[in-house]
């Protein structure tokens, strides 16, 4: 009998746990899908507006990293996000909007975790780099009907609407906002050392290589610390990629974007230039910095100068640098013919495929709720501190005078390069190139060529 | 009759005791037997978001080829040579002096070690990242005023230094359970012998040796086992310290397994790293076990 009962417990035991494993067996939604365009002007188009098929709810899942401005640095991430999935649920009762916050440092991770585990998100809030590494790899659904003509019209930049899309010619990114990285120096150290004479404050601020290695050797005279050239990991590197390139106008690739050319004349002088720059002291060698970590030093008045800043970053540090007493002053960077040539950052959305028609779809519908919804339009890219795709918008920073500055960066774009196929790989490339160079480990000719025998074999392992 | 019975009380008590194994086993197999099986076989593919295509052994020929892979294995090695030996032998060090102490001298010792093993990982590594610092850390500052250096070294970034530097902070976050293990053990030595011992006119290191160190071979197989195994392990403090850096210099295999599977989306050729991992741990406590098991009285 005891036996029995034994015997029982332990089937009882199995059973238990068993049915505690199993998830909720819910029904896939199949609704078939509507249509839904995003149209110029802020006006949602009737398919965008039409309840999912049956009338059924549809839930979708929107992982954002922390690119919404939070009401103060105080709020917890999310805040913010959370009030336009309420705005957008009251407006689209059909449509349910679960959200989720990730962060930049283990975020890609989860994302890259949950496509292999067929558990990723809907709606992902991010950059072309990753959007477009998906989007050539079969993940994303199409968003080709989103860009109506009038949307593209309005939007007005091929090579920002070029890096929306993947090598098949489709859109999987639709964008809200953009502005060009660029650098910024401390008004204060450089009044110290004397220096104020190097920089430009007139029109674009534009200036020269020369007019750079003059301030470095101001600052050095005057006891203050370079930047750092930052490269213990990927964050922030397309700060100082940039920086590399503009020095003796290099090109990381072709105008075509189909081959790395940074080991051309300028490109290894900007190298061998940087290395010299560092062994005399006027910069710091980075190796144990990231680009957040060299912010980090420049906001608290340890260097004199970053070469990572954007409008985003001027506003979440704007409390730091007032606790110090620090004025930044953005500028482009400097060039050999003072004519810069500006990476940037495009914020923008993608569907995943799950599969499901409905909730693709129901994707849509949010996506266009945030970029072009009258009220929360404009709103969201405030939020995003930088500036909106859409000409239609206007200026949503008026009478702000370094806003304004930022906005006249982006005639200076250059071919943008984060679609690129292997780009990831590339980019586990870069920063061991750079402390190969400033460790000594290679020449600047040889760590430069063999970056780029590297990257563009990432090319080709992509393919 | 009799035999008849017999078997069938045998055949229910092994039913019933595999019923009661049955949840434990499903979670076995579900978390650990399935996934090793699915590293194995998938190491065999080129495996990327695209898809899967079978390729053999060019995952392991390729990465046997790799300049980085190979340096990531000499990193590896030295950190476990680095480690393993030094966190026994400090933990027996700091094991030994207190373990007669009393128990609040005791608790306190523990605590002060076993400190880094709880915090975690990623908020030890962040006091580790201010430490080094090379603009500001406190390291930098304390041998500066005591005129060892002259001008900020550059800790985790600097060729020279970074991989002791994260060899220090992995046998901080190591010895913690070690001395716990060993206060506990030496605490069981029975103090008869140790008497008699002393009373026969053995010395320290003759009662050490003779009498304490056979007891505590149990804990000492235990603690190399455990920390080689971690050693091998070593990944966030990489990770979050130096992504590798500089220039290769800190890579650990897990490192560039991690950076393979998650950074360039080859899970093919990640998993064919895991599974060498797997192996040389597995060898390496194999002979541990026959080095240090043999002596072992349990």
């Amino acid at each position: 009998m005891r036996k029995i009962l034994s015997l029982g417990l332990a089937a009882a035991l199995l059973t238990t746990t068993l049915a505690g494993c199993g998830g909720d067996a819910s029904e896939t939604k199949q609704a078939e899908s509507g249509a839904t365009t995003a149209a110029a002007g802020g006006e949602t188009t009737p398919a965008a507006q039409a309840p999912a098929a049956g009338g059924e709810s549809v839930e979708i899942t929107w992982w954002a990293f922390p690119t919404f401005a939070q009401d103060s640095a105080d709020t917890p991430a999310g805040t913010y996000e959370a009030e336009i999935v309420a705005a957008f649920e009251a407006k689209n009762p059909d449509v349910k909007v679960k959200l989720e916050t990730i962060d930049f440092t283990s975020g890609p991770e989860k994302i890259t975790a949950a496509i292999e585990a067929g558990t990723v998100c809907d709606v992902l809030f991010d950059a072309p780099g990753r959007i477009i590494s998906y989007a050539q790899n079969g993940k994303l659904v199409k968003l080709d009907d989103m860009f109506t003509d009038d949307y593209v019209k309005d939007v007005g930049n091929e090579a920002l609407l070029n890096s929306c899309k993947s090598d098949d010619g489709s859109y999987y990114m639709y964008p809200i906002s953009t502005a060009a990285f660029c650098m910024a120096v401390s008004k204060q150290a450089l009044e110290s050392a004397d220096a104020m004479g190097c920089i430009n404050l007139e029109g674009d601020r534009t200036w020269t290589t020369a007019q750079f290695e003059e301030m470095l050797q101001k600052l050095s005279a005057a006891g203050f610390n370079g930047a750092t050239v930052y490269c213990s990991g990927q964050g922030g590197d397309q700060g100082i990629r940039a920086f590399v390139t503009n020095l003796y106008d290099s090109q990381v690739t072709n105008d075509q974007v189909t081959e790395y050319t940074l080991n051309d004349e300028g490109g290894i002088k900007a190298m061998t230039k940087i290395k010299e720059w560092v062994d005399a002291g006027y910069m710091l060698n980075g190796s144990a910095y990231n680009g957040g970590e060299d912010v980090d030093q420049f906001v608290a008045g340890n260097t004199a100068f970053t070469t990572l800043w954007s409008p985003g970053l001027a506003s979440q540090r704007a409390d730091t640098l007032a606790e110090n007493g620090i004025e930044a002053i953005a500028l482009p960077f400097p060039s050999e013919d003072g004519v810069p040539e500006m990476e940037y950052l495009v914020n923008g959305f993608c569907v995943f495929d799950t599969g499901d028609a409905a909730r693709a779809e129901a994707s849509k519908k949010f996506i266009d709720f945030i970029c072009n919804d009258e009220e929360w339009g404009p709103k969201n890219v405030v939020r995003t501190s930088v500036f909106p795709v859409r000409q239609s918008m206007g200026d949503l920073y008026p009478g702000d005078a370094q806003m304004q500055f930022y906005a006249s960066l982006t005639k200076y774009y250059s071919p943008y390069y984060n679609t690129i196929k292997g780009f990831a790989e590339m980019r586990t490339y870069w920063f061991p190139m750079l402390q190969a160079v400033l460790n000594g480990d290679s020449t600047p000719e040889d760590a430069v060529n063999d970056f780029v025998a590297k990257a563009n074999q990432s090319i080709v392992n992509a393919q | 009759m009799k035999q008849s019975k017999f078997n069938k009380i045998r055949m229910r008590e092994t039913v019933i005791s595999y019923a009661f194994l049955a949840p434990a086993l499903f979670f076995f197999c579900v978390f650990v037997l399935v996934p090793m099986v699915m590293g194995v076989v998938t190491s065999l593919f080129r495996y990327n978001m695209k898809g899967m295509t079978f390729i053999g052994l060019d995952n392991y020929v390729n990465m046997f080829k790799d300049e980085v892979w190979q340096k990531s294995l000499v990193n590896t090695v030295i950190l476990v040579l680095g480690s393993v030996p030094i966190t026994v032998l400090f933990a027996l060090f700091v094991a030994a002096l207190t373990y007669e102490k009393n128990p609040i001298t005791r608790s306190f010792f523990r605590c002060v070690f076993f400190l880094p093993v709880v915090t975690g990982t990623v908020a030890v590594t962040v006091v580790w990242k201010w430490i080094y610092d090379p603009l500001n850390g406190i390291l930098n500052w304390l041998l500066k005023s005591m005129h060892v250096i002259e001008k900020n070294i550059m800790w985790t970034g600097d060729k020279k230094f970074a991989l002791w530097a994260i060899l220090i902070i992995l046998i901080t976050t190591s010895v913690g359970q070690p001395i716990i293990l060993y206060i506990a053990s030496l605490g069981n030595v029975p103090k008869d012998y140790v008497e008699a011992a002393s009373v026969d006119g053995a010395n320290d290191l003759q009662i050490f040796w003779k009498i304490k160190w056979p007891s505590l071979l149990p804990t000492t197989l235990y603690i190399v086992v455990i920390t080689t195994i971690n050693s091998f392990q070593c990944f966030s403090l990489i990770q979050l310290l130096t992504s590798g850096g500089p220039n290769y210099r800190t890579t650990t295999i897990m490192y560039y397994l991690y950076e393979n599977a998650f950074k360039r989306f080859e899970y093919g050729y990640a998993n064919a790293m895991g599974v060498v991992l797997a192996l040389m741990i597995g060898l390496i406590s194999f002979i541990q076990f026959k080095a240090l098991g043999s002596d072992v009285e349990y």
